[in-house]
């Protein structure tokens, strides 16, 4: 990028950048946990909600609420926001919300592949498809058999297009290859993404490029513990590793051969930023799961990330710490409609 | 009423509603709007709260309303607003209400659903007949393009030829036909191709008329296709296409006859259906009707009971339960009416034990109210704008009525234009009762809220307009000059006085461009002019010198006054606080510093412009020498303005120079020795040095704060007692600070003051120059044209003046009137730390249905 892009910054994303960072300041805050977990009903949450910046979201459904109404409206919410900012963005950012929207329309795409084995009717899958990865040739992904069938006749055109390019293959899609596809798709994408940020220099590239590495490398560590114990090879599980992380290239064949959790934690011990976050798992019942101590991490990486004016990782660090906090709300109302308030402690606070 | 010279005492009451009582009390009181409650549950988060369940029902009746509201105004039936606004409504009747709301909303939802299947079963319909009567084209177009046929490898060209042979290949042959949105076409068509790799025809055609979508409600243009296919395999994933893209699909009929038989059965049934929509449309209107004429005032009954409960959830309990205690700010002049309203609220419950109230004292600083009638209310929202005042002391709004538009006047001093801004703000106020202005859009109205300042500025405009003798930049003769022209020619005079002066002849009148009159001629200058300036300065070359000279010294003397004027203001306050100490340690150096420095330099002005006159005027002495040499003590001696002259000036000097020290050490050094004193005489003696030592004032309110705080450790343990901690260090600082300030301040606002100059002459200038520009230019084209010319000329002139003179310069003369009361005038006395007095009153919610749908 040239040296006069911040000059030109604000003139072109000030108003965005500025949306955001109020945004960021209206997500809940610690008293706002306290005061939530709290609660005694479904009925408290939502009033306490409605003193935070989530205003009367809730006001117009029918009674009872549940954990997934709640879900539903929160997502709507943020996916309002995300279409907001897309519909006022320039280029480069419009392109780089549109690589964030992908990993949803992945997501999307799998779930609908998922039900369609699983001869679910497509309205079923789609009110559980993330309102932010919604295109319209989505529900016709069911028509496809195989992987290049589904690339040529339904997401050509789709801005998933370019991730396929690893994945065409004439497989039949079975619950593994499906996996599999989402994995390989995932990594394309990601390592576009990775490129895009790099390609962008400045300060986006030194926000972004972190944050993308650490999410290839806990990719890499998720696959690796979801494959013990399938059918998956050893050299299968190494094409699906990203390789645009920290890991890339000793860790990741090194991960490779990993049998264990206790291998794979021997791996981790490898890297400064890993081990400490190995180390924090505790073990057995009550500790933190490996699922958790990541999700910290990303909190962590993705608050710091307001620190630093003039870059587009706001946009998607707001995004994630907006998910986090979704996945708290939720997480405690779970908590609180099934009387399990035992745990209901165990959400990640948003720094 | 109260004054607006001081807020209202107020006093905290303690009010103990029974609790079956609690909420007709709250109505009554809200009604009345007589008393702020202070939160007693601040730490309780908002769900914890008692009344906690109320609240989520009136939001429940909310919901329901704001549901009618919408659905009656969707109908287009007029919402009548009442006129009065119903009292909230008795517990007994909430229940009632709520399920009349209910039963009312559960049916209108039944019945809009019903409607709306209706609807979208018609709009089907509509939909089908359409795609018949354009598909049917399709068919026939078919047969006259036959390369399109062609096209398709597996079936020979010649066995399509025509319909009949189509029909032949039934069995094989496939169609899709239904709507699809106009904007998702291309895609569609793009995707078919890629799926069935072209082994479907896709024709469409765009429908003429748009049609409304049943899912969103929005009227579109919808384009109708055919899609000709074979084979099941191919078939299934058409029609999945079709679903991922909702079209609307419906059944091809094969042959013309089925067709022509469907297109009659749909019209019989879409002549049924519009009936039956029409007769429930009529249903829905008359529930409607009947719902809008109660929804006005539900809307307002429910608005004012939430109101009421989250006030009660600012309530405690007492220990039995059985009644609120409830913490309220009340004017102390008011405390009669609220003991009514309490009587009054618990009378209408019918309880048995009346609710009560006492007051109890506190140290807390009580919210500030100070009451406003329309005509204040400008003024005081020009003083609040800076803060609002802290509790009791002065308020500068009421010298602000009269200050604020006079030193607007000063800058934008002119007589016409003073009297187009009058008649404006006359207008506005004579209509104020005019539903359309109270209502209006934002800048509108804040002419309409300002319009009472705006009457006094035009009037005090049109006043100084007099003064400095402009009306529209052109001077008027109201009384005659006091010069006389003729008097200046040597003829009338005698040969004896010619020799002394400087007289005209008739050369000089020729050959000069300039002439100069001489006030000191006999029968020149025949004494002042009786109201302002003399209308022959519009003539005059050297006009702006004399203005200049004129307008600098008025804005110098009027500054000085008004400062001086502040710091009396806070010789008030401190007398009301009873910190006396403060008038000698504080305000009496500080007017001393001011008047020693500033109003010597009025003097001098004064009299220089008394004493000398145009004869002596060649000696006058300069009056800035003058008062720079008062602080050089220049060697060599100048002929000063009157004798013993330089005696004095040394005395002010000193007097100046003594007033700083105490200014900056009196306050902070008597504290301290108040301190100690109390201190080490408190212990060891009786009260009897205390009174000696201490003035009398410090004792009474000692006295008074000692039995308060007995008060108050009797009464609720609770309530903080801030013992403030004596700093010197602290104490020394603030008076430093605020000294050195002020000193400065001194100058730096005097010169401050220069502005009311600067923009009277920048006024002045600039009118001037637009009638040079455009009137004078107009003036000047002979007659027969001008008369043409002038009617634009005159427009122009107009809309300038509007537009440049009036709001441009008016807005500027507003902003520096603002900040010369602000900095130079409140800075004086005016601490603004205050919090207004904000009264549970229901008159404060908003009436309107707006804030309600959105």
């Amino acid at each position: 990028m040239l040296e006069s892009a911040e000059l030109y910054f604000n003139a072109d994303h000030g108003y965005l950048e500025g949306l955001v960072r109020g945004f960021k300041a209206g997500l809940l805050t610690q008293q706002d946990y306290i005061n939530l977990v709290q609660c005694e009903t479904l009925e408290d949450l939502k009033i306490h909600l409605q003193t935070t910046d989530y205003g009367n979201f809730l006001a117009n459904q029918p009674n009872p609420l549940t954990a997934s109404i709640i879900d539903t409206e929160m997502r709507k919410k943020l996916c309002r926001e995300f279409e907001y900012f897309r519909n006022h963005s320039l280029e480069p950012l419009s392109t780089f919300l549109t690589y964030m929207k992908c990993s949803y329309m992945i997501d999307n795409v799998i779930l609908l592949m998922n039900g369609a084995l699983q001869k679910k009717s497509v309205k079923e899958i789609l009110v559980k498809c993330h309102p932010l990865g919604r295109f319209t040739e989505m529900e016709a992904v069911n028509i496809a058999e195989t992987p290049s069938d589904l690339f040529h006749a339904i997401l050509v055109e789709t801005p998933l297009a370019p991730f396929f390019q690893d994945c065409m293959s004439e497989n039949t899609l079975d619950e593994l290859n499906i996996e599999i596809l989402r994995n390989k798709l995932y990594k394309s994408y990601i390592e576009a993404f990775y490129k895009f940020c790099k390609n962008h220099g400045d300060v986006t590239a030194e926000i972004m490029c972190p944050i993308l590495e650490f999410e290839a490398d806990r990719r890499a560590f998720i696959i690796t513990l979801n494959s013990f114990g399938t059918e998956l090879s050893k050299e299968d599980r190494e094409t699906l590793y990203p390789t645009c992380g920290k890991l890339y290239p000793e860790g990741l064949r090194l991960l490779a051969q990993a049998e264990d959790f206790e291998q794979m934690k021997s791996v981790a011990d490898h890297y400064g930023v890993y081990k400490p976050l190995f180390e924090a798992i505790g073990d057995g019942s009550g500790g933190k799961t490996l699922e958790d101590v990541f999700y910290e991490r990303e909190v962590q990486m993705n608050v710091l990330a307001f620190n630093r004016q003039f870059h587009y990782g706001v946009f998607y660090a707001y995004t994630k710490l907006k998910e986090q906090e979704m996945r708290n709300v939720v997480w405690i109302a779970e908590c609180i409609s099934q009387r399990h308030r035992t745990k209901i402690n165990s959400y990640i606070p948003i720094l | 009423m109260g004054s607006l010279f001081r807020s209202e005492t107020m006093c905290l009451a303690q009010l103990f509603l029974q609790s079956g009582t609690a909420y007709e009390c709250l109505s009554a009181l809200g009604e009345k709007g007589l008393v702020q409650f202070r939160d007693l549950n601040q730490n309780v988060s908002s769900f914890q709260r008692k009344f906690v369940g109320e609240v989520k029902r009136c939001e429940e009746l909310e919901r329901i309303l704001a549901y009618l509201v919408q659905e009656i105004n969707r109908a287009n039936i007029p919402l009548p607003e009442g006129e009065t606004s119903p009292l909230a409504p008795p517990l007994k009747q909430v229940l009632e209400m709520q399920e009349q709301l209910q039963k009312l909303e559960v049916e209108l939802r039944e019945v809009t659903k019903n409607k709306e299947k209706l609807r979208k079963n018609l709009l089907e319909l509509i939909e089908y007949t359409h795609m018949l009567r354009v598909t049917k084209t399709f068919v026939k177009r078919n047969v006259e393009f036959e390369p399109t046929y062609e096209e398709f490898p597996p079936l020979e060209s010649d066995s399509l030829l025509d319909c009949s042979c189509m029909q032949r290949l039934g069995a094989k042959l496939g169609f899709v036909s239904g709507l699809i949105n106009q904007g998702k076409v291309e895609a569609f068509e793009k995707m078919l191709w890629r799926v069935c790799k072209g082994y479907t025809i896709v024709t469409y055609a765009e429908l003429d008329e748009p049609l409304e979508d049943p899912e969103t409600g929005q009227v579109i243009k919808w384009y109708v296709f055919l899609i000709s296919f074979w084979g099941e395999q191919i078939g299934h994933k058409v029609k999945k296409i079709c679903d991922c893209y909702h079209c609307h699909v419906y059944p091809y009929p094969n042959t013309a006859e089925e067709r022509r038989e469907i297109q009659e059965g749909l019209n019989t049934r879409i002549q049924d259906l519009y009936t039956v929509l029409h007769k429930t449309e009529d249903y829905l209107r008359q529930v409607l009707c009947k719902a809008a004429e109660s929804v006005y005032s539900r809307v307002i009954q429910v608005k004012k009971m939430k109101a009421i409960y989250h006030m009660l959830n600012m309530c405690s309990f007492d220990v039995t339960n059985k009644c609120l205690i409830a913490e309220v700010w009340c004017p102390q002049a008011e405390l009669h009416e609220l003991r009514r309203a309490l009587e009054e609220g618990s009378r209408e419950s019918g309880a048995t034990i009346p609710s009560f109230m006492n007051t109890i004292p506190t140290k807390e600083t009580p919210p500030t109210l100070i009451r406003t009638n329309k005509f204040t209310e400008g003024f005081q929202n020009i003083v609040d704008a800076y803060g609002v005042g802290s509790y009791r002391e002065v308020n500068p709004a009421l010298f602000t009525i009269i200050t604020f538009p006079f030193l607007f006047a000063v800058m934008f001093g002119d007589l016409g234009h003073g009297f187009v801004m009058f008649l404006f703000a006359l207008l506005l106020v004579l209509n104020e009762d005019h539903p359309r202005l109270s209502q209006s859009q934002e800048i509108i109205r804040m002419f309409f809220n300002g319009r009472y300042i705006l009457l006094l500025m035009g009037l005090f405009s049109v006043y100084t307009g007099l003064i400095y003798n402009d009306c529209f930049s052109k001077s008027v003769n109201l009384f005659g000059s006091g010069w006389n022209v003729s008097a200046m020619y040597s003829s009338s005079h005698s040969a004896a006085e010619q020799k002394k002066m400087v007289l005209w002849n008739d050369s000089v009148v020729r050959h000069n461009r300039v002439l100069q009159l001489d006030p000191s001629v006999p029968g020149v200058f025949r004494g002042p002019y009786p109201l302002g300036i003399d209308p022959i300065w519009n003539l005059a070359t050297n006009r702006l010198t004399f203005l200049n000279s004129f307008k600098m010294k008025m804005s110098v003397i009027l500054g000085i006054i008004h400062m001086t004027f502040g710091v009396i203001l806070g010789i008030f306050n401190h007398l009301h606080f009873r910190k006396k100490f403060n008038i000698y340690l504080v305000s009496v150096p500080e007017l001393l510093f001011m008047l020693c420095m500033f109003g010597y330099l009025i003097f001098m002005i004064v009299y220089k412009w008394l004493v000398y006159s145009a004869e002596t005027s060649r000696v006058a002495p300069s009056i800035l020498i003058e008062f720079i040499n008062m602080f050089l003590f220049p060697a060599s001696e100048t002929s000063g303005l009157y004798t013993g002259q330089e005696h004095v000036q040394r005395l002010l000097l000193v007097i100046t120079a003594l007033s700083v020290p105490v200014l900056f050490l009196g306050k902070p050094l008597f504290l301290w020795w108040l301190h100690n004193g109390r201190s080490c005489f408190g212990v060891s003696r009786s009260g009897y040095t205390l009174v000696r030592k201490d003035s009398e004032e410090e004792v009474s309110l000692l006295g008074r704060q000692d039995i308060e705080e007995g008060n108050n450790q009797m009464e609720d343990g609770r309530r903080e007692v801030t013992c403030e901690e004596f700093n010197f260090g602290e104490i020394l600082m603030t008076q430093v600070i605020h000294s050195i300030e002020y000193c400065l301040g001194c100058i730096s606002n005097t010169a401050s003051y220069l502005r009311l100059w600067a923009l009277s002459l920048a006024h002045a200038q600039l009118s001037d120059v637009l009638w040079a520009m455009l009137m004078r230019v107009g003036l000047r084209v002979d007659t027969i044209y001008g008369v043409f010319l002038l009617l634009p000329v005159m427009a122009l002139f107009a809309v300038l003046t509007i537009f440049i003179l009036l709001i441009m310069e008016g807005l500027s003369a507003f902003l520096h009137a603002i900040r010369l009361h602000w900095v130079e005038f409140q800075n004086k006395f005016y601490i603004g730390a205050g919090t207004k007095f904000v009264p549970f009153s229901f008159r404060l919610l908003s009436s309107k249905f707006t804030d309600n749908v959105a």
